[in-house]
């Protein structure tokens, strides 16, 4: 016990927070708060009753089902190749959108700020129907064939969600040392180079959150999705809407379970990939 | 003064589609002329359809089934308010066929195309909120009652009062997730009609509720039948449907239908304007409506069918249930929902806003 | 921080993309509804119909929802929940944000991985699993449950009462933080990230403990992180509403249910538009009530 007590105090780093063992505890608690009811979604997806309550018995006829079920994989389908689009685009438009709030001072700033928070103070179901008016209302086509049938929905998604990765970046942003462009800029690099070699990397952290926010909001929404979906352009959520509302079926969870697992791989993928570089960064 | 009529529609969008054909957007010429697509839309509940039907349909006729899927009445008309994106077939309960009739987004159906009409029962040849059946086809029927655990409530009289107006089962109720329904049914506890339309009736069944809330657990989103089998609730009000689901798992669990009467609901097939398949459409429907077709999907889902010809093929243990068929004695007692206007639509939901808040 | 006049080229360029996607594909849409905000439900042939509205500029839709306490009512407990929510997602992800940028760049990239995960699985599958979870007869109370009995509590207190978990406001509060906590991690990890060690090697040589150090030189140093965490959780968790109707009981409607109802139930668009404006004007109220307040304690915003 007074083992614990000394190894809970020591001060070998002060600043090494990442050993301390109340800060392990307490991130200990919180993953397994995050996780328990993704776990408890993956075993039931190998419960053999159509509902979430009650074990009977394992089967995987339910991964069988989804693997079957059209709908559902194309819904996946869809779902994956939107928020891959949007994660690109927004993004993109959110570093920029950032890098200027950040940089510069320009007439109406205020009211221009206020504009780009737009998207994030409607509530969704009134962004959702002003989509659905606005895209019936300007005719945009819906018979336009895969993927350009998903554009209305890649549109909302990008005008919803630039918006946040601008926030983020922001706020990365505002702790850079402007000294070090100068710096650069008096050496004689170009603004192209002081810009790749200096503000980039700095930056990259906020692009990185910036960019799984963006992800993360495009694949699991479904308010607005819904309003500008045809019959075409299903998305997984809004196809997980209209079947979880009925009876909780353990195919919507055997989906789930396997987005999970593709994310894992391909998560592993790239962090294998990205490592050598990674060493002379930061 | 400027009214959002969509007149101008066709226009833009033919506009629309000029600009995407210069812009390179290779857009097949949809033939309007030419014979349909192999293809048809279906805008339908989840797991309201026969495991095979789609697929069998698609063998006899070649033409593919895009099966879509809604939660709820108001999703489906809110969707097609604005206008069509693109579904053949859609399937909503009796009051939004009133709702869709006067907003006038259904398409009339062309009978000589839907042989198979001739199997529906003697009652549903014709329908109150859709006079000839122009416009809609009855697909299921069935009611909105009491679900419980009767092991845990013991015998129980057939009222909404457990539910309503008592505090025997305080903490262990939940009551549907919409105003209408939950208003509709303490008005018909109160002796009123369902569709009353008077405000004091409305005000009366508000106090009602706001009175009987701190003994209900949850409004449930469409999941009461969830609640009960988890032991969550012990009574619930929901669709027959819905409880018959969980009986078939626990056999605790019971359904009524109250003695006050409740409501009695009927979706319907219909093609809504603009459907860009609308024969396929009508074949869809023709091949729900066949005998085999029929029974394959009321034995599957396990709700009440209007074809007598596919009842014919079907046993005692689904013909003879009473959540399934309630006494006819029952059903006299229960009454459609109706569409009483806007005003009406408002004044619900009013009350329905304070019974939340208070 | 400098004036566009010194480098207009790149001013339009950073500016261009993302304020054209705006206008166009967000501002012009948002309009729409705003006019409907002013409209009511045309009279066509003596009957209210059911799909056309009419631009009256009225001021009727506004005035109802004032009018009325029930609203403002609704409201301002929407504010509180999302407060609640709000503050729980910084408690716990402030650490959270923390120990993962105190890792080696290798390990951020997974630990960050690993708590967005989570978030990737459909929101409903998420509630759902959270119910399974929280249930009177849910895994929390097996556990509390068979650690009660364990301590031989029901030979001295009875047997075990589970607690109720869900249909109340604490689980409304509980599942906006599992529906928002990325929104919250994300911007402190981008701003903690950059945190300069030797102020805080600094700060601890100089004699200030742990705690001092945290709330003098840390939390000052990361509240641009702060501010857009708070910002991105409490603004979204305000209009929501799937999370108060499948976790709430009977009493947690939120504004954003009522909105709901308005497009769909009620099929009331004005009224809807209008209750959706009312509150962006109160959020940027607040908003720039913020600004004013943290221009005068000259806190960066």
């Amino acid at each position: 016990m007074r083992l614990m007590i000394r190894r809970f105090w020591k001060r070998s780093d002060p600043l090494d927070y990442a050993n301390r063992l109340w800060m392990k505890l307490f991130i200990g608690t919180v993953f397994i708060l995050l996780y328990a009811p993704v776990i408890l979604m993956m075993i039931f997806s190998f419960n053999d009753s159509r509902r979430n309550i009650v074990w009977r018995g394992f089967t995987t006829k339910y991964y069988e089902k989804a693997w079957n079920n059209d709908g559902l994989i194309d819904a996946f389908v869809n779902s994956l190749t939107i928020a891959a689009f949007n994660t690109v685009l927004a993004t993109l438009f959110g570093a920029m959108i950032g890098l200027l709030l950040w940089r510069f001072r320009f007439p109406f700033k205020s009211a221009y700020d206020g504009f780009m928070a737009l998207p994030i103070v409607i509530p969704e179901i009134c962004m959702g129907v002003a989509m659905l008016a606005f895209f019936s209302r300007i005719g945009w086509p819906s018979d336009l064939p895969w993927p350009l049938n998903l554009s209305s929905i890649m549109i909302a998604h990008i005008a919803f969600s630039f918006p946040f990765v601008a926030i983020v970046v922001r706020a990365r942003m505002a702790g850079f040392n402007r000294e070090l462009e100068e710096a650069a800029r008096d050496l004689g690099a170009s603004q192209w180079q002081t810009f790749r070699d200096v503000i980039f990397p700095y930056m990259r952290p906020g692009l990185i959150a910036g960019a799984l926010l963006a992800f993360t909001l495009s694949l699991d929404d479904f308010v607005v999705t819904f309003f500008t979906s045809g019959p075409e352009t299903v998305t997984f959520p809004v196809k997980v809407y209209s079947m979880v509302r009925f009876s909780v079926t353990p195919e919507v969870n055997a989906a789930s379970t396997v987005l999970v697992l593709i994310t894992l791989v391909a998560a592993t993928f790239m962090l294998r990939f990205q490592r050598p570089q990674e060493a002379g960064g930061p | 003064m400027q009214a959002y009529a969509p007149s101008f529609r066709p226009d833009r969008r033919g506009l629309m589609k000029a600009a995407g054909a210069l812009a390179g957007l290779s857009l097949l010429p949809k033939g309007t002329l030419a014979a349909e697509d192999k293809q048809v839309n279906f805008y339908n509940w989840d797991t309201y359809i026969g495991e095979t039907t789609l697929d069998d349909f698609t063998a006899a006729t070649g033409i593919e089934v895009k099966l879509d899927l809604f939660a709820d009445n108001d999703e489906l008309f809110a969707k097609l308010r604005e206008g069509n994106p693109g579904y053949d077939l859609i399937v909503p309960t009796n009051d939004f066929v009133e709702r869709m009739l006067v907003a006038g987004i259904l398409m009339p159906l062309d009978h000589d195309k839907i042989p198979n009409m001739s199997n529906l029962g003697a009652n549903f040849r014709d329908a109150s909120f859709d006079p000839g059946l122009k416009h809609s086809i009855p697909y299921m029927w069935g009611t909105i009652g009491v679900g419980y655990n009767t092991a845990r409530t013991g015998d129980i009289s057939k009222s909404w009062k457990h539910l309503y107006d008592s505090d025997q089962f305080a903490g262990q109720i939940s009551l549907l997730g919409d105003g209408q329904n939950v208003i509709g049914h303490a008005m018909k506890y109160l002796g009123h009609s369902l569709n009353s339309t008077d405000i004091a009736h409305v005000k009366e069944a508000e106090e009602l509720l706001i009175s009987q809330k701190e003994n209900i657990k949850v409004f449930a989103d469409d999941n009461g039948q969830d609640l009960l089998a988890s032991g969550e609730v012990v009574i619930a009000q929901e669709w027959n449907g819905d409880i018959l689901q969980v009986m078939t798992e626990d056999d605790d669990i019971s359904f009524y239908v109250p003695d006050e009467g409740g409501l009695i609901w009927q979706d319907c097939l219909c093609i809504p304007n603009d459907a860009p398949h609308p024969d396929n459409a009508h074949d869809l429907i023709n091949y729900i409506l066949d005998a085999d077709a029929g029974a394959a999907i009321a034995d599957f889902i396990q709700y009440a069918t209007p074809n007598d010809a596919a009842r014919a093929k079907l046993g005692p243990e689904y013909n003879e249930n009473p959540a399934i068929f309630p006494p006819d004695e029952t059903v006299a007692r229960c009454e459609f929902q109706l569409y009483l206007g806007e005003e009406h639509v408002k004044n619900i939901n009013d009350a329905w806003t304070r019974v939340q808040a208070a | 921080m400098e004036s566009y006049h010194r480098n207009r080229r790149l001013f339009w360029l950073l500016a261009g993309p993302g304020s054209f996607w705006l206008l166009f594909f967000f501002l012009v849409p948002l309009g729409i509804v705003w006019t409907l905000s002013f409209g009511e439900k045309a009279v066509i042939d003596g009957q209210i119909s059911i799909t056309e509205t009419e631009i009256t500029w009225t001021l009727a839709n506004y005035l109802r929802a004032l009018a009325d306490p029930v609203y403002l009512k609704i409201i301002w407990k929407s504010v509180w929940i999302s407060v609640f929510a709000t503050l729980l997602c910084l408690l716990i992800a402030y650490p959270v944000a923390f120990l993962i940028s105190f890792t080696s760049p290798r390990r951020q990239a997974w630990l960050l991985l690993a708590v967005i995960l989570p978030f990737w699985i459909n929101l409903l599958i998420r509630t759902y699993a959270l119910i399974a979870v929280f249930r009177t007869k849910g895994y929390v109370n097996f556990t509390l449950e068979w650690i009660y009995n364990g301590l031989w509590l029901d030979h001295l207190f009875g047997a075990f009462q589970p607690l109720e978990l869900l249909y109340n406001n604490f689980a409304v509060v509980a599942g906006l933080v599992y529906v928002f906590m990325p929104f919250m991690v994300l911007p402190l990890y981008a701003s903690i990230e950059r945190l300069d060690r030797s102020m805080l090697e600094a700060s601890l040589d100089l004699g200030a403990g742990q705690f001092t150090t945290f709330l003098r030189v840390t939390v000052p140093l990361t509240m641009p992180g702060i501010i857009s965490g708070v910002i991105l959780v409490f603004i979204p968790s305000l209009g929501s509403f799937l999370t108060a109707d499948l976790l709430g009981g009977t009493n947690a409607t939120m504004i954003g249910n009522v909105i709901e109802r308005q497009f769909k139930a009620a099929n009331d668009w004005p009224f809807g538009a209008a209750l959706s404006f009312l509150l962006m004007y109160v959020t940027f109220g607040a908003l720039a009530l913020r600004a004013v307040i943290s221009r005068q304690s000259g806190m960066p915003a």
